[in-house]
């Protein structure tokens, strides 16, 4: 798969001297999903967290569109056509859904107002309430904000960690919804997620990753076929 | 009395509001203002006196001085020592204070000084001596508050400003520069903090201790209207304004300064995100 949207090629990353990533290899082509499960501390969260710049990689590459983007800061990973979505705290809770909007066309502001209509027409909830403070949503709506946010710049790649964490079971599905439509506009999306079941079956690929390291990875279809992956990682879960 | 409030008030507003989006993006709270205010003050002295500019143009070169010595603190004291914690800060923040004090006294002596400005005769109403000083503090005061408003509100730096006060992480995960936007919070609240060195100097006078005595009311104010929200710390001011003023008539003037002090204790005990502040909860 070397025409790859997003890549990473044998990427370590960890807090001080404590590797969590180990050499991670990945491919994420144009327009596809790939959900990324696994156990609790399989460092899920922080393969996110260094492919967007959060979290420094100590070695390896990434790149974004042929683009190396490894080691950059993440203001700068923010104009490389990629978005990322955190688990928490991922809008700006004293301001207004329309200010939070904005903040995400900041690498470009005269694509604003085209942005913010073509996000409002997305998800007309977010209209209704765009003079609310994002911190008085409730957690279906803040994560709209949050998506709306992420794609003001129309980005190639959106990376999602855990969307549906926190979610009413009814808000979960709906979540998946949007994630769905979302990469119906032609964006390719990675993301993590603990509701593996719900998750691989909107995904085109699967990856699963134990102790910092990818164990697996298929088509989402036979991961969730197989009964190795379905006793050690999907369980009695669904 | 009100008026004597008023004027009390618009004096504390402005920094208030400086100090309060200081502690936004910063995180501690920064007791060097006392120092910044007195640089103002004695920035407006040597430009109006000494060198014979006319105030208002004294004033603006002294928020200019102000605003950039703020922000070479900023970059040469406070960034190279962000990662303690916020009290360690705070007593660094002290201790530049007293140090930007010292200096002073170094070069201008502890005497007490003034501002060449023609000598009006206060006006009468309803029983008030009001001088037109004070009139002018309360109209730019007025002033400050609703460009700051505008700033924050309806701009984009502004927008970013109040973004990165909220959630750093998330700003550069969206491209914010942060180094940016804080070089430009701390510059423009340095300008509103020579600007107070400028309206201390026209309502008390110029001394090495101006800034220091003005630190607890501005303290008491911020904290009142809730730290981090520069709205509040409007309505914190007028509230100590008119505590002070109410103090002076039950008790001896000297008291006066304590009354922030009162404030801040008693607002610590019952409501410690201030009036206006919300109580942070977190899962």
């Amino acid at each position: 798969m070397s025409d790859a949207l997003l890549k990473t090629r044998a990427l370590q990353s960890g807090y001080g001297k404590t590797i969590i990533c180990h050499d991670v290899t990945l491919d994420l082509a144009p327009g596809e999903i790939t959900c990324i499960i696994g156990p609790n501390g399989a460092g899920k969260s922080t393969l996110l967290k260094t492919i967007a710049g959060v979290v420094r990689p100590v070695s390896g590459s990434v790149t974004v569109a042929g683009r190396e983007i490894a080691g950059l800061p993440a203001a700068q990973v923010a104009r490389s056509g990629m978005a990322y979505v955190p688990q928490e705290a991922n809008v700006f809770r004293q301001l207004t859904t329309h200010e939070n909007l904005t903040m995400g066309s900041w690498g470009d502001k005269t694509r604003t107002q085209e942005a913010c209509d073509r996000i409002y027409e997305m998800f007309p909830d977010l209209a209704r309430l765009r003079q609310t403070r994002a911190g008085n949503l409730s957690g279906g709506q803040r994560q709209m904000v949050a998506f709306g946010m992420a794609l003001m710049l129309a980005p190639k790649v959106l990376l999602l960690d855990e969307p549906s964490a926190g979610l009413s079971p009814l808000m979960v599905g709906q979540m998946f919804d949007i994630v769905q439509r979302v990469n119906g506009e032609g964006v390719a999306i990675l993301m993590v997620e603990q509701n593996a079941i719900q998750g691989l079956r909107i995904a085109d690929h699967g990856i699963v990753m134990a102790a910092g390291r990818v164990a697996l990875q298929d088509q989402a279809s036979n991961l969730l076929a197989s009964k190795e992956v379905s006793e050690l990682y999907l369980g009695s879960r669904s | 009395m009100i008026f004597n409030a008023l004027v009390n008030a618009a004096l504390i507003a402005p920094p208030a509001m400086a100090f309060s989006l200081l502690f936004g993006i910063l995180k501690f709270p920064n007791f060097a203002i006392g120092g910044y205010i007195t640089v103002g003050a004695f920035a407006a002295y040597t430009f109006n006196v000494p060198l014979g500019l006319p105030l208002p143009l004294a004033a603006a070169a002294a928020m200019l001085v102000t605003a950039l010595v703020v922000w070479l603190m900023h970059v040469l004291v406070f960034q190279p020592m962000e990662e303690h914690s916020a009290i360690t800060l705070l007593v660094v923040s002290i201790a530049l204070t007293l140090i930007i004090e010292n200096v002073i006294r170094l070069f201008f002596s502890a005497d007490v000084r003034g501002f060449e400005i023609p000598l009006e005769r206060p006006w009468k109403l309803l029983g008030a001596r009001i001088t037109p000083e004070q009139v002018q503090i309360i109209i730019w005061s007025l002033v400050i508050g609703v460009a700051l408003h505008c700033l924050l509100a309806y701009t984009w730096i502004g927008r970013a400003m109040r973004a990165v006060a909220d959630n750093p992480m998330l700003a550069a995960i969206r491209g914010v520069n942060a180094t940016r936007i804080t070089a430009f919070t701390t510059a423009i609240c340095g300008a509103l903090f020579g600007l107070t060195g400028v309206f201390a100097g026209l309502d008390l006078v110029i001394e090495p201790l101006v800034g220091w005595n003005l630190t607890i009311p501005i303290f008491a104010a911020a904290i009142l209207g809730g730290i981090g929200s520069p709205y509040g710390a409007i309505v914190g001011a007028l509230l100590v304004g008119l505590a002070e003023e109410a103090t002076i008539l039950f008790l001896p003037s000297t008291y006066k300064i304590g009354v922030g002090f009162v404030i801040i204790a008693v607002l610590l005990l019952l409501r410690p995100q201030g009036l206006f502040g919300t109580a942070e909860i977190r899962k």
